[in-house]
C-alpha cells in the first residue's frame, strides 16, 4: 500500500523551467539594450559612370565659393533657383549637376543645393572640393 | 480525515502557470532578435541640414559623423581622413555595406565632399544624413 502511494508523486515530476526563464531573460534584456534603433533618413546623391557624363554635354555646375553664396557661372543666384534651372536645362531627360565646393562653404548649404538640384530632377549630384 | 487531506494536497501542488509568461518572452525576445542591427554611432551629436527629397536610408550601414568643428568622427573616436577606407573595409567584413555620412550643417563642405569621395570607393552608396524641413 505504502509503495502504491508513492508511485504517483513520481508521476507528477516535471521539468524546472525556471533555470529556461532566466536565460531566456537574460537574453532578452541584452538584447534590449543592444537594439539601437536608428532612423536615418537623408539624400542619397547617385553616381554616374564618370564616362558618359563627359562624352554627353557638360554637366550642369553650380559654385559655393565660401561666405554663403551660391553662382553659377560666377552670377550669383539664390538657392530657390536652383530647381528651376536644373528642371529647364535638362528638358526632358535628366541631367548630371556638379557642385564645386571651394574651402570655407558649408556643409549645410552644399547639402541644400544638393537636395535642391535633385528635387528639380538631376539624375546625379557630385560633389567636387576645389582648391582655393 | 479524507477531506483535510485533499484540501492539503491540493494547495501543495497549486503554483502560477508560467508557460504564458514564457510565451510572450519568447516572443518579445524573437522580436528584439530580428529587429536587432548593431550600429556603431558615431558618437557626436550634429545638428543635419534640412532636405526636401529625404528618403529613409539603410539601417544596417556604416556611419562617420563629421562635428561642427571639422573633425571625422567613427564609432565613437576622432579618425583622420586617410583611415576611412580602412574603416570600411573593417565594418563591412563579407559583404559591403552603405554608407551614411551625418554632417553638421557648419561643418565645411570640401571635407565632407573629400570624405564623400574617400568613402565611395569602397561603398556601394554614400548618403548624407538630413532632417525634414519645416
Amino acid at each position: 500500500m505504502m509503495v502504491k502511494r508513492h508511485s504517483p508523486k513520481t508521476e507528477e515530476a516535471e521539468i524546472n523551467v525556471s533555470p529556461l526563464i532566466d536565460m531566456v531573460f537574460i537574453l532578452l534584456i541584452f538584447f534590449i539594450v543592444a537594439t539601437s534603433f536608428v532612423n536615418e533618413i537623408g539624400i542619397s546623391p547617385k553616381h554616374k559612370d564618370s564616362t558618359q557624363t563627359i562624352s554627353d554635354s557638360p554637366p550642369l555646375s553650380f559654385e559655393l565659393p565660401g561666405s554663403g553664396r551660391i553662382t553659377r557661372n560666377g552670377s550669383l543666384i539664390q538657392l530657390a533657383e536652383i530647381a528651376p534651372i536644373v528642371r529647364t536645362a535638362s528638358s526632358g531627360e535628366s541631367q548630371s549637376v556638379l557642385v564645386k565646393v571651394y574651402p570655407g562653404a558649408r556643409a549645410g548649404l552644399a547639402t541644400q543645393v544638393m537636395d535642391r538640384a535633385l528635387l528639380g530632377g538631376a539624375k546625379a549630384v557630385k560633389l567636387t572640393p576645389m582648391a582655393r | 480525515m479524507s477531506l483535510r487531506r485533499r484540501s492539503l494536497d491540493e494547495e501543495a501542488s497549486e503554483s502560477i502557470n508560467v508557460s504564458p509568461l514564457i510565451d510572450v518572452v519568447f516572443i518579445l525576445l524573437i522580436f528584439f532578435i530580428v529587429s536587432a542591427t548593431f550600429v556603431t554611432v558615431p558618437g557626436v551629436e550634429v545638428k543635419r541640414p534640412e532636405a526636401r527629397t529625404a528618403q529613409s536610408l539603410q539601417k544596417n550601414s556604416v556611419l562617420f559623423a563629421i562635428s561642427e568643428r571639422d573633425e571625422i568622427f567613427h564609432a565613437g573616436a576622432r579618425v583622420s581622413l586617410e583611415e576611412i577606407p580602412r574603416l570600411i573595409e573593417a565594418a563591412s567584413k563579407n559583404r559591403p555595406k552603405p554608407v551614411v555620412i551625418q554632417v553638421d550643417q557648419w561643418a565645411d563642405a570640401s571635407l565632407m565632399s573629400k570624405v564623400v569621395a574617400k568613402a565611395r570607393r569602397n561603398a556601394p552608396s554614400v548618403s548624407i544624413a538630413t532632417r525634414k524641413s519645416r
